[in-house]
């Protein structure tokens, strides 16, 4: 047959089924009254014609039935009977229905929200021509965490590409922030990069408008300058204007040509840091070791070859006669780049991740096993109904289709809610990433984020089918049973039988288990967040406040500055409420800063890698970093030789046990192009964290930045009272004082350090919502149990209470079946919780996992809140009257 | 192995019906009383399996059905073969014809 009929068919009988059927009763009808006229003709009367012409038919429904049967779609016909049937079955009970969907949208919800960041951060590959060929090039030196650094110098760059025979291109990038304005565009700071001439091109990326920047704009360089926007920047900033090519815009102060916008989706090399404007390398910054090399490796060309090749290469690099003397000893690594580069957002956030998925998937087999225990008691109470069917014909594997259609509604139901509680999740955990600080100076990429794509719908729909086969499974199989005759008597009570009440108190055991690793798991990083709070930084976190300053466009010189933010910190000092305050380049806690190499005095062999920051006097004072030798910085140092203030490590790291009052250090600075300088050692402070408060302070040199005529934008004010109670106050004063330098933000230590914490502050949020909403449910589920058993056992009850038990027995027994099943869940969560507990420490680092408090605590909180649970079902069952009880059927 | 051979009586009963329609219109009760008459009462049409198969038949193209006037002036659906029920009716003759002469060869083979 034509498959076009067929098709035709199909929807007529879906669509026009009324019709259909209306047209098929005729039908059948007409030929009753044919057959009777035909049974009148050969002698019988009318009545009996008719009666003999319906037995002949056999029945004008079973004919239909037939017919419908036979008929194109049937299939189809029987799934929307099932389905309309489902709903009506859940539409009857309001109640069961919304506890179902609800605990479904919670646990679908959960694994949806964390996927899609794990999709959105770490599941993507860059929209390039064969991403699968790019690898990355980092440097390290041996002994190094891992994986490296992906920054060289031009040199670098101009070697390895000039003799290299693996990659077919070596593409060349580095990332800026730009300050973007034009007419309509208020100043703004705009990540992206300067990109090589053949960067686009060796991507293979296609212009959404206009054209790329080609090897021409690098060769022109400042003589033509030219940029290319994102195709998310070209539509929230111009709003897709078409004019955009060829318009003028100022970047860094200068004028450029926006020549075109670059192909929808694509925003950079990396897929977490969105970039937004790239312009020719020849243009602006020239890092001297700030550019990102990636490799396309040549056809038959693997990456082993590649490294052993470079590896070779990279030697010619390190032995160059010019090269600095940081680069002794560096190394190169390669690695696959088709997910984009590496970037330490990425590593920070995959463990936690990885373990939160873990805990999710364990709270959705929870619900699951919660759903299950529901069903079942359901499942007993439809038994009738079922016997019903069965009696009047149903197959067994039609009863079976329909529990199961009737599963899969409140599955669909449950994840159709959770996507929408997914979407307001991940709305929630963006508001946790955006307080955090620039990971390394990386804007995290948020669109990835938020976004569902047909990655996570399909994961969704996945789990929601997987989650509707585990709960489902229960009342389906109970039609397996074969029915009990008495179950067709409708008064009759269906007992349960033994493995039927052993399966769901089963449920409720295993429920409780699952709960006390999630507890446990919860507590591990609710505690850890709290030891992190609580860490000593070598500094008061406190009543301090922190004003970050924009002096990119002031107007002053180092000079010119120094004097205005003396005037700025005596007016702050005046302030009541306020004990001091100091500048400095950095402040703890905001990320990392600049780094040099030191070479002490007596020991110039040795290269220390030190952390620089160049404070003002009373720097320390604000920030009650202790003195532990020497002196501090003072207005005498003005106008003589260079001085410096070193940390405890670094005093000890450069000068061993020596006294290093009085001694020179020699500084290499790799980021700030200075060459070397020489400082005399004033003094020594205590150890102060700048970056991670998880690791040990790393080794610092101060020095003064009034002297190295440095301008200082961190500022910071010690307060005796509430740190945000002067913020108003100290905002205006600085906008009072230093008119052309507006404040960037205000915020406290403790909000910095919080910043910087990002991670931990995530996995501890979320994976104490996952653990109370386990908790929850499961003792939800022991309710449900007890709830049911006390009105199953209500005769029995009052049989026990009329021969002679008394209402603390009653409760007693009731509370004694609870507490067997807590028991039961805790023995065997217990075991788990800790294999869990040391698989979370395996993965994240200096976790306290070794004590079991976090294991006792979480049972006991189980515990407690079981006993809550099962206390209103026995307080039930004491306060029954046997008299009614007895009579109970 | 195509449908037709696994279900021999349901195609049986497909030729059947088209054979009796094959000279003129008619409506249901009519194709019974006409499969009784041309197999001298050996196969007996019920409802059941009458109806269903004029259905299909018709979503297949063989047939066509329309409302109609029976010869007492009642009200009934006439069905009518098309080209393509010809068609199918020829050459389920012909495939007939074939396997009642294969069966009676193998029957007759001792």
């Amino acid at each position: 047959m034509p498959t076009l009929s067929r098709m035709k068919n199909f929807f007529r009988n879906i669509f026009a089924k009324r019709r259909n059927d209306g047209e098929l009763d005729d039908e059948v009808h007409s030929y009753v009254d044919l057959l009777a006229e035909e049974k009148m003709r050969a002698g019988m009367n009318p009545e009996q014609a008719r009666r003999a012409a319906r037995i002949e038919l056999g029945g004008v429904e079973q004919v239909k039935e037939q017919v419908r049967e036979a008929r194109a779609g049937a299939w189809l016909d029987t799934v929307i009977q099932d389905i309309r049937y489902g709903l009506r079955i859940l539409r009857k009970s309001p109640g069961f229905t919304t506890v179902a969907v609800l605990i479904l949208a919670l646990g679908i919800g959960a694994n949806t929200a964390i996927f899609s960041m794990i999709n959105g951060l770490m599941l993507h590959t860059l929209p390039v021509r064969d991403p699968g060929r790019l690898v990355e090039l980092l440097h390290h030196y041996p002994g190094e965490p891992e994986p490296g650094f992906n920054g060289f110098s031009w040199d670098a760059y101009q070697i390895t590409r000039d003799n290299n025979r693996v990659f077919s291109d070596l593409i060349v990038g580095s990332m800026n922030f730009f300050t973007v304005r034009a007419d309509k565009l208020q100043p703004q700071a705009v990540f992206g990069g300067n990109v090589g001439g053949t960067f686009f091109q060796a991507l293979g990326l296609r212009a959404a408008a206009g054209r790329l920047i080609g090897p021409e704009d690098v060769h022109m360089g400042y003589h033509a300058p030219v940029a290319v926007v994102s195709w998310s920047f070209w539509k929230s900033r111009f709003d897709l204007d078409p004019g955009i090519v060829g318009k003028k815009i100022i970047v860094d102060d200068a004028p450029v040509t926006i020549i075109g916008v670059a192909q929808r989706g694509f925003y950079g090399l990396s897929e977490q840091a969105q970039q937004d404007i790239w312009l020719p390398i020849s243009l602006g910054p020239s890092p001297s070791w700030g550019f990102a090399l990636l490799g396309r490796l040549k056809p038959g060309v693997s990456i082993e070859q590649a490294r052993a090749e470079m590896a070779v290469l990279f030697q010619r690099v390190v032995d160059a006669p010019d090269a600095g003397p940081f680069v002794r000893g560096m190394q190169l690594r390669i690695e696959p780049a088709g997910d984009g580069l590496s970037t330490p957002l990425r590593e920070t956030l995959h463990t936690p991740l990885i373990v939160l998925m873990a805990m999710v998937a364990l709270l959705l087999l929870l619900a699951c096993a919660n759903l299950a225990g529901l069903l079942l008691a359901r499942a007993a109470s439809r038994q009738h109904e079922m016997a019903v069917r069965v009696c009047l014909g149903a197959r067994r594997g039609r009863l079976i289709r329909q529990t199961l259609t009737e599963s899969w509604l409140l599955s669909m139901t449950g994840s159709a809610l959770g996507i929408s509680l997914a979407y307001f999740g991940t709305r929630g955990l963006i508001r946790i990433f955006a307080s955090g600080r620039e990971i390394a100076g990386l804007p995290v990429h948020f669109e990835s984020l938020s976004n569902p794509d047909w990655r996570v719908l399909l994961f969704t729909g996945a789990i929601a089918l997987a989650a509707a086969m585990l709960f489902g499974a229960v009342p389906a199989t109970s039609a397996f049973r074969p029915i009990p005759a008495q179950a067709l008597q409708q008064a009759a009570r269906i007992g349960e039988s033994k493995s039927q009440r052993l399966f769901g108190k089963s449920l409720v055991v295993s429920q409780v288990a699952l709960s006390v690793v999630l507890l446990t798991s919860a507590l591990l990083f609710v505690g850890y967040l709290s030891h992190l709070r609580s860490l000593n930084p070598g500094f008061r976190r406190d009543h301090l406040l922190l004003v970050t300053l924009d002096t990119a466009h002031s107007g002053y010189n180092a000079a010119q500055f120094a004097r205005q933010s003396e005037q700025l910190v005596a007016r702050l000092e005046a302030i009541p409420g306020v004990k001091s305050a100091a500048l400095s380049t950095m402040s703890p806690m905001q990320g990392p800063g600049a780094s040099a190499f030191a070479f002490a005095e007596g020991h110039s062999d040795y290269q220390h890698n030190v952390s620089i920051n160049d404070v003002a006097p009373h720097y320390f004072e604000t920030y009650d970093t202790p003195l532990l030798a020497g002196r501090y910085f003072s207005a005498d140092d003005q106008g003589k030789p260079l001085v410096a203030i070193m940390n405890q490590v670094a005093a000890r790291d450069c000068f061993g046990n020596e006294n290093p009052i009085g001694k020179h250090l020699t500084l290499s600075h790799i980021t700030l192009t200075k060459g070397e300088i020489t400082y005399e050692v004033v003094g020594v402070v205590g150890d102060a964290k700048y970056n991670d408060i998880q690791q040990p302070a790393p080794p610092t040199v101060y020095g003064d930045f009034v002297q190295e005529e440095f301008v200082g934008s961190q500022l910071a004010v010690r307060t005796s009272i509430a740190p945000d109670a002067v913020a108003g106050v100290v905002r205006e004063t600085e906008s009072a004082v230093l008119k052309t330098v507006p404040i960037v933000r205000i915020m406290t230590m403790n909000e910095q350090i919080d910043a910087s914490i990002v991670p931990e502050r995530l996995a501890a949020t979320l994976s104490a919502w996952f653990g109370a909403l386990g908790a929850l449910l499961a003792a939800i589920g022991l309710y449900g149990l007890l709830a049911y058993t006390v009105t199953q056992r209500t005769h029995e009850i009052g049989v026990r209470m009329a021969l002679g038990a008394t209402r603390r027995d009653v409760m007693r027994m009731v509370l004694r079946d609870a507490l067997w099943t807590v028991s039961a869940g805790f023995a065997l969560g217990t075991p788990l919780a800790f294999w869990a507990k040391s698989a979370i420490a395996s993965l994240i680092r200096d976790l306290p996992a070794k004590s079991p408090v976090s294991v006792v605590f979480g049972g006991a909180v189980m515990i407690a809140l079981c006993l809550v649970a099962a206390y209103i079902p026995a307080h039930r069952a004491m306060r029954l009257d046997p008299m009614i009880a007895l009579r109970h059927e | 192995m195509t449908p037709d051979q696994t279900n021999l009586l349901q195609g049986t009963l497909d030729m059947m019906i088209l054979k009796s329609l094959a000279l003129d219109q008619m409506h249901g009760l009519g194709i019974s009383r006409r499969i009784e008459q041309l197999t001298k009462g050996t196969f007996q049409v019920k409802p059941g399996s009458l109806f269903p198969s004029l259905h299909r038949m018709e979503e297949e193209g063989w047939l066509v059905s329309s409302w109609g006037e029976s010869e007492n002036n009642r009200r009934a659906k006439f069905y009518r073969l098309t080209k393509a029920g010809r068609r199918q009716l020829d050459s389920e003759t012909q495939r007939w014809g074939r396997i009642s002469l294969a069966i009676a060869r193998a029957l007759e083979a001792s």
